[in-house]
């Protein structure tokens, strides 16, 4: 896969004389590859819950919630049938794309009754002996049984996720307008960056341009904290006021079409002092160094070596994980060891965010990018500055 | 701290955080017992907020990864794996440990090796979720022990709030309504829903928010049901996903938003009309007058001792079509958006017979009046049982219908 090197028109408003993000395209090549994967898996359906497979799956624009919810088969793809099911919340036909019909739309129920009496009318569904899922509750462990006495139920979790972190071009698309959000959103907080504003602000300014700009769904609601003395970095944005001087992580992403784009950087508040900048060159070191070792064939270990061959500390938290409709695993530096690092291999296609956080001399500079690993070279795809 | 630089935020001083997390922990401890438990193990963001640890963000998709896992004994003692430590409350510190991502076999091998040690000769341990790996791995990895559905003991630990859980509640339903000012004020025609939730979220963050967990919901809702979307039900359309679609003169807006306060839920819903002067005609009026009419039957139901289907009845009596079908007139809320207990629901009578009402149960009322041609009202109302009857949580008014 070739990366388009042209200077990309990204923006969220259609335009007459072609599409910016081609969405049919787009999800007719996601079925095909979901309906391959079944085939190569062996597999009569899916069950699917977590939204970006129901999304990958489906092409659906639902209503987005957040935190975890518990595992219901919101989506069933059926292959004998190829028809695609999808359980809306509202019981409304809006949001299913035009492939799936108003038929194979059903409602959303607290009642296990109901949900057994709308899987069993799922034509095909009572004759599939090999059914993927991508999580249970413990509930719908002892219950799905009731509605496909049959079937055997198989994690497939892992093969998604590996089906999803290699982009077809219409995915990048609509990253790169995920990354354009996230970065203005971003920019007006650190544009807000000063003594006496509180953190909560930053966050305020962040979600109110992300909305102004068209998506209220937030990869993640963000990071804006100022760093500690040692250096260390809190995660949760509280309510205490900036000084100046401070050093303020300002960490977030927006979703577009179910795509994330995410970034992070660390701003100061005031005039950056030459530690600051000290400490960005160093972080600007390793984030080199790592993407100079994103090419296709490098495992996740080959980047936990280039981190360790500048000599910064390695972060306790993964340097590397994939993007593409959220967050897709890890890839190097978290805690499932090196084996694990060993086993995740870049391919051409992949988005990846590359991530560290250099400390020392009373301060830190934790900061985030994405990148597209192209055959022959990756192309940045985040373009914010600094804050130096 | 200084607090002069702060924004105006809600005032916390009547909520005792340690007291909530030491009184929830005995309620779960309790529940366990009774339900014969060794551990719960806790994959969700709700359910670890219950047990006192938070995580940085909510997310809809990077929850899976960012991975959360707490392991609570029967006796008490609690194992959180977590990328968000500062997040963590009243554990020893050598008992937090980094994150283990359950999404794989290495993850989940970790986490059963874990729970091997921590409650050694279990028989019987709850889980709120399992992941894709943990479905083929953990019976194998975890012999001899039972896997049950960790409902069996949260679900009745969480069902009434304690004194500080219901000041959450009170304080997440009032930095919504503040937030919510701004937003009313803004709704004239020509304005996106997008921006009124920038305008919500401005507001509502600078007020002290934690999360968002629903996407703001600014229902453009036609008059009629043939004049909306299709839906499954045949009833009209509700809730749909906002985006930057114009509200126009004399759209009929029903927003639906959700904000999270110390991990508590919000649910703030009412009806509003698009124009330049909001005036809504006799006959939608006529329909909030009607909804008048259930909101005050259903209050006056909520007394303890009395079940959820006696309040279903009692509101049948004065109007016998009082929600759309894919609501109920009431549903829980507290550390989810939506949880037991469930009033007026497609569960049946029959079910609902069997729950009474116990001092301290929290619930949101959301009853619509529609009228097919005419539109609706809808208001959600906030209450929590009391002693002797119940109290409101929610305190905003019914413009532009009062």
């Amino acid at each position: 896969m070739t990366i388009e090197m042209l200077t990309p028109n990204i923006g969220t408003a259609a335009m007459e004389d072609r599409d910016r993000v081609d969405y049919r395209g787009l999800r007719a090549a996601r079925h095909e590859r979901v309906t391959a994967l079944m085939d190569r898996l062996g597999l009569d359906a899916l069950m699917l819950g977590r939204e970006a497979n129901v999304r990958y799956a489906s092409g659906a624009r639902r209503l987005w919630t957040a935190s975890s919810r518990p595992f219901g088969p919101t989506c069933v793809v059926v292959r004998a049938t190829g028809r695609v099911h999808l359980m809306t919340f509202s019981a409304s036909y809006e949001g299913a794309p035009e492939e799936v019909p108003f038929e194979d739309v059903f409602c959303n129920s607290f009642n296990p009754g109901k949900l057994l009496e709308a899987l069993l009318a799922i034509p095909g569904l009572d004759r599939a002996a090999r059914i993927g899922v991508d999580g249970f509750s413990v509930f719908m462990r002892d219950f799905l049984p009731n509605a496909v006495p049959q079937a055997q139920f198989i994690g497939v979790a892992d093969e998604l996720q590996a089906l999803r972190r290699t982009k077809l071009p219409a995915e990048l698309d609509a990253i790169r307008i995920a990354i354009s959000i996230a970065e203005s959103a971003l920019y007006a907080a650190a544009r807000e960056v000063r003594d006496g504003v509180s953190e909560k602000t930053l966050q305020a300014a962040y979600l109110d341009r992300m909305c102004t700009l068209g998506t209220s769904q937030f990869a993640q609601q963000g990071t804006f904290s100022v760093i500690a003395a040692d250096g260390s970095i809190r995660w949760i944005t509280g309510n205490g006021a900036v000084r100046d001087g401070d050093l303020v992580v300002l960490a977030g992403g927006a979703l577009w079409a179910g795509y994330e784009g995410s970034l992070a950087r660390t701003w100061s508040a005031g005039t950056p002092s030459p530690t600051h900048r000290r400490r960005h060159e160093r972080w600007q070191r390793v984030i080199d160094a790592l993407r100079a070792a994103s090419r296709p064939g490098a495992t996740g270990a080959d980047l936990v070596a280039a981190h360790e061959a500048t000599g910064e500390a390695t972060p306790p938290m993964p340097i590397a994980y994939s993007v593409g409709l959220g967050h897709e695993g890890p890839i190097a530096g978290s805690s499932l060891g090196v084996q694990f690092d060993r086993n995740q291999r870049l391919e051409a296609g992949n988005v990846i965010a590359l991530r560290t956080h250099v400390r020392g001399d009373g301060g830190g500079y934790f900061g985030e990018d994405m990148i597209y690993v192209g055959d022959d070279k990756s192309e940045l795809l985040t373009t914010l500055g600094y804050g130096v | 701290m200084d607090n002069s630089a702060q924004p105006q935020t809600i005032d916390a001083s009547t909520i005792d955080f340690a007291r909530m997390r030491h009184e929830r922990r005995a309620r779960l401890r309790a529940a366990m017992h009774s339900s014969g438990l060794d551990a719960v193990v806790l994959l969700g963001p709700s359910n670890h907020n219950y047990v006192g640890i938070g995580r940085a963000f909510a997310d809809a998709a990077r929850v899976h990864h960012e991975t959360v896992t707490v392991v609570f004994r029967a006796d008490g003692a609690i194992h959180v794996w977590t990328p968000f430590p500062e997040a963590v409350n009243d554990v020893d510190v050598a008992q937090v440990h980094r994150e283990i991502p359950l999404e794989y076999d290495e993850g989940v091998d970790a986490l059963a090796r874990a729970i091997r040690e921590i409650v050694p000769g279990a028989s019987r341990i709850g889980f709120d979720e399992l992941t894709s790996p943990m479905l083929g791995l953990l019976p194998a990895a975890l012999p001899g022990v039972e896997i049950v559905d960790a409902g069996i003991a949260i679900g009745p630990a969480r069902l009434c709030k304690t004194r500080d859980e219901i000041e959450c509640m009170r304080g997440a339903q009032r930095i919504n309504e503040i937030a919510m000012y701004d937003v009313e004020a803004a709704l004239r025609p020509g304005v996106r829903q997008n921006e009124l939730s920038a305008i919500l979220f401005r507001r509502a963050f600078e007020l002290g928010v934690t999360w968002s967990c629903i996407d703001p919901i600014w229902n453009i809702t036609p008059p009629a049901r043939a004049l909306g979307t299709r839906t499954t039900n045949g009833d009209v359309g509700f809730p749909l996903a906002s985006n930057d679609r114009f509200i126009r003169e004399g759209d009929l807006v029903l927003p639906d938003t959700g904000l999270v306060w110390n991990g508590y839920h919000s649910d703030f819903g009412k009806t509003w009309i698009c124009s330049v002067d909001p005036k809504p005609s006799p006959a939608l009026r006529d329909c909030y007058r009607r909804w008048c009419d259930v909101i005050a039957t259903a209050y006056a139901a909520i007394k303890p001792g009395r079940s959820c289907g006696d309040i279903a009845r009692d509101v049948a009596a004065v109007e016998a079509e009082y929600r759309l079908q894919q609501f109920y007139l009431a549903h829980g809320a507290g550390c989810d958006s939506a949880e037991p207990p469930f009033i007026g629901s497609e569960l049946g009578p029959e079910y609902e017979d069997t729950v009474e009402l116990v001092p301290g149960m929290t619930f949101v009322l959301e009853p619509v009046i529609w009228v097919d041609g005419v539109g609706g009202y809808r208001s959600e109302e906030v209450v929590g049982v009391t002693e002797d009857g119940y109290e409101r949580l929610s305190t905003y008014g019914y413009t532009p219908f009062e």
